[in-house]
């Protein structure tokens, strides 16, 4: 190694040294972020010091930013700072792994005084290190690895929770981080088996996932996570859940992964239901009913405020699916009752009557037409479509003498022309399956 | 309509491999078998894999290998399934799987199956569709898929589908093109594409299409992105419903994403180019037949003269 390299690599390792220091000293920082270094003044004004308050390399260049608990990094320093920490960790690693595959046959000559501290320095330092660079490498994977390792050898409830923190730090400037999902994922698994404050646990998630999910919009292992919560959640908990999703869903009306989550919400209210409806078989409660009611009130009202949006029609999809297999059909072997029968097609019809109700009022596409119209429109007439197909054989026939599928068709032949070999396709498969 | 810049890709995809010097390109080393997997394979459906030199690829891809078995994703990295796919992959294209002690690498991945038939992605016990794909893929590729439970393998899979037709990661997840794929392409290899309501499927991916540019998206409410002409296109042609969509509009908006001159595929048209979305690129106009392409084989997403050499030529 020249001179030249040598005084690049000393200055590499003040850099990590420098970062980890104010790691070390602010636990709380609870946002980072890489910024470029014209806008550290700025920050610096917002802050309202007259003085930076920002550490500095040797060449007096602002690096870190910190205040308030948030952290800047600035962007020229990204690439010496992320081979410093990676060096760093790797080395740390390499003699955890060492120690680890000895420490099993290891003699009793050694003293266990001087091995116990040994352990506990160098797991220090791949902890250190490790946080260090997930905090620049958000997917480093066996970095997340040997954190693992580490938190298991020590059996404590607090190193648990200091992951999900960690965890969420990394989520703060990377939030769709695979590892940093799959590390709370297993953090809450790990504590789940032994914690008796699960529940606020799962509420705390299932904020965190809100906040995230504001700023990083449809994020598939956000969302995801929060569906996976919901096999935590008391019955209290399902229904805190429905009522503040729907707040949110109000404010984010394409947002498709929250109507999923809705769904799974009321799945599983379901579900519970089914069970206890086994033990004391008297049909499905006015409370479900009313649920199911309510939620295909709420998504007509938004369909009707905000013009062609697709989950929201996508979301009407599921209702109608389980509206219709649920609360119409007979499922109790009674259908050749008479007075049964009848009374479901009158449900039926009122149910199908709103649905026409509303295809109607939504192919209308006016004049001075904007997109949003046309959109409307598609949607509308394939949600119609899906909807013939999955009706009971014996309730379509009523239905097609008051729609038939070539009307639908036409309809979306003329707002979306370009695909017409898609409707045919649609139509024809709906078409095929009526008997 | 423009054409493919076939040559300007070929040397896109070579320079990447030589930047080093920036923090974008470092970041990325973890993963760098799957890069390998991107490039390599877009080199060969372009014609061009013989510019590399293979003893060297050959070499490094068995540094990253573990006493397990498994590999990852680069040296000194810890094993998973995703890079040890990657991996045999790699090898797979370069008719180098000989060079593998195969029992070993299929009872690492064998190993990974749960009691539920679900996989996991290592010893810390993630679990998702992507990881099964990834097993009965890897584990058909070197002729071990003997070693797992196909049955429960199968049955978790479906276990994911949801009432819209689509897959996701696990049971109760929203139904992403992506983990269709790999749902979709599991069945495929193992012969039980028969579960799935191939209609209603080939609807939620068929209205993945964007009524104005031609591009799939991933999921509703999502922009196109090139990477899914190929999760959710090889989809649509394993269950027999690509002519649900419009074929030439797609190929139009992949050929929009090109950089027409300095090489490379983006996931949109006008933003940054990458290897991923080159070689997804690439593999879609294969998928469709663009003139002077190999074909690819949509359920093992390698060349189908690959595939044949490995699994006709027991």
């Amino acid at each position: 190694m020249n001179e030249d390299e040598l005084r690049s690599e000393a200055k590499m390792v003040d850099l990590l040294n420098q970062f980890e220091h104010i790691l070390e000293s602010d636990p709380h920082i609870d946002e980072v972020g890489f910024v470029h270094p014209s806008q550290f003044f700025q920050l610096n004004e917002e802050a309202g010091h007259s003085l930076p308050s920002s550490d500095s390399s040797a060449d007096g260049n602002s690096v870190f930013w910190n205040d308030d608990h948030k952290l800047g990094i600035s962007t020229q320093v990204l690439l010496p700072l992320y081979k410093a920490s990676k060096d760093a960790f790797m080395t740390a690693n390499r003699q955890f792994k060492e120690l680890n595959s000895t420490s099993d046959v290891s003699g009793v000559e050694n003293s266990l005084c001087t091995s116990l501290s040994l352990d506990d320095s160098i797991e220090s330092a791949v902890m250190k290190h490790s946080r260090a660079l997930l905090l620049l490498s958000c997917d480093f994977g066996t970095a997340w690895h040997s954190r693992k390792l580490v938190v298991l050898e020590k059996h404590k409830l607090s190193a648990l929770l200091d992951e999900l923190l960690l965890s969420a730090l990394v989520l703060s400037y990377s939030p769709k981080s695979e590892y940093a999902w799959g590390h709370r994922k297993w953090v809450i698994k790990s504590i789940s088996e032994k914690c008796s404050t699960l529940p606020e646990i799962v509420t705390k998630e299932s904020e965190l996932v809100e906040k995230i999910a504001e700023r990083s919009k449809m994020n598939y292992r956000a969302w995801n996570h929060r569906c996976w919560l919901v096999s935590y959640m008391t019955r209290e908990q399902l229904l805190h859940e429905l009522k503040r999703s729907r707040h949110w869903a109000n404010l984010h009306v394409a947002d498709h992964s929250c109507f999923h989550y809705r769904s799974q919400l009321m799945l599983k209210t379901l579900e519970d239901q089914c069970y206890e409806q086994e033990i004391s078989s008297s049909g499905y409660s006015v409370e479900i009913y009313l649920l199911w009611k309510d939620e295909l009130d709420w998504d007509e009202m938004l369909i009707k405020r905000y013009i062609g949006r697709e989950a929201l029609w996508l979301h009407r999809r599921f209702l109608s699916l389980f509206w219709i297999k649920h609360f119409l059909t007979d499922h109790t072997g009674l259908s050749s009752h008479g007075k049964q029968k009848t009374s479901m097609n009158n449900d039926f019809s009122v149910f199908m009557d709103n649905e026409l109700h509303l295809l109607h009022s939504c192919s209308i596409i006016p004049d001075n037409s904007f997109d949003d119209y046309q959109a409307q429109a598609m949607h509308s007439a394939t949600y119609m479509l899906w909807l013939i197909k999955q009706i009971p054989d014996s309730c379509r026939i009523e239905l097609q003498e008051k729609l038939r599928t070539e009307n639908l068709k036409a309809l979306l032949n003329k707002v979306c022309p370009e695909r017409s070999s898609t409707w045919d396709c649609l139509t024809g498969y709906v078409e095929a399956s009526d008997h | 309509m423009g054409e493919l810049a076939s040559q300007k890709h070929v040397q896109f995809i070579v320079s990447v491999e030589k930047k080093k010097d920036s923090f974008e390109s470092v970041v990325m080393e973890h993963i760098r078998m799957n890069g390998a997997y991107w490039g390599l394979t877009a080199l060969d459906l372009l014609g061009k894999l013989h510019v590399v030199d293979v003893e060297e690829v050959v070499s490094w891809v068995l540094q990253c290998q573990h006493d397990s078995g498994g590999f990852g994703g680069n040296i000194g990295h810890d094993p998973h399934v995703l890079y040890t796919l990657s991996a045999v992959q790699v090898l797979a294209l370069f008719n180098k799987l000989d060079v593998l002690d195969i029992e070993k690498v299929a009872s690492y991945v064998a190993g990974l199956q749960n009691e539920d038939g679900s996989f996991s992605g290592d010893m810390w016990g993630e679990i998702d569709t992507r990881f099964s794909y990834i097993a009965i893929s890897c584990l058909s590729l070197l002729h071990r898929l003997d070693k797992i439970n196909v049955e429960k393998a199968v049955n978790f899979i479906l276990s994911c589908k949801n009432h819209d037709g689509g897959f996701g990661c696990i049971p109760g997840a929203e139904s992403h093109a992506g983990q269709i794929f790999c749902c979709v392409g599991a069945l495929a290899i193992t012969g039980s594409l028969h579960h799935i309501d191939k209609d209603l499927l080939g609807w939620w991916l068929c209205e993945r299409q964007d009524n104005k540019t031609g591009g799939l998206n991933g999921r509703p409410e999502k922009l196109p992105d090139v990477c899914y002409s190929w999760w959710a296109l090889s989809s649509l042609i394993m269950i027999d419903r690509v002519h649900w969509i419009n074929k030439d509009k797609l190929i139009k908006f992949i050929l929009d994403c090109q950089d027409i001159e300095n090489g490379g595929i983006s996931d949109r048209p006008d933003d940054a180019v990458d290897v991923y979305h080159t070689y997804f690129g690439v593999a879609g106009l294969s998928l469709l037949e663009y003139p002077g392409l190999k074909a690819i084989d949509p359920a093992y997403a390698l060349p189908v003269d690959v595939v044949n050499r490995i699994i006709l030529d027991r």
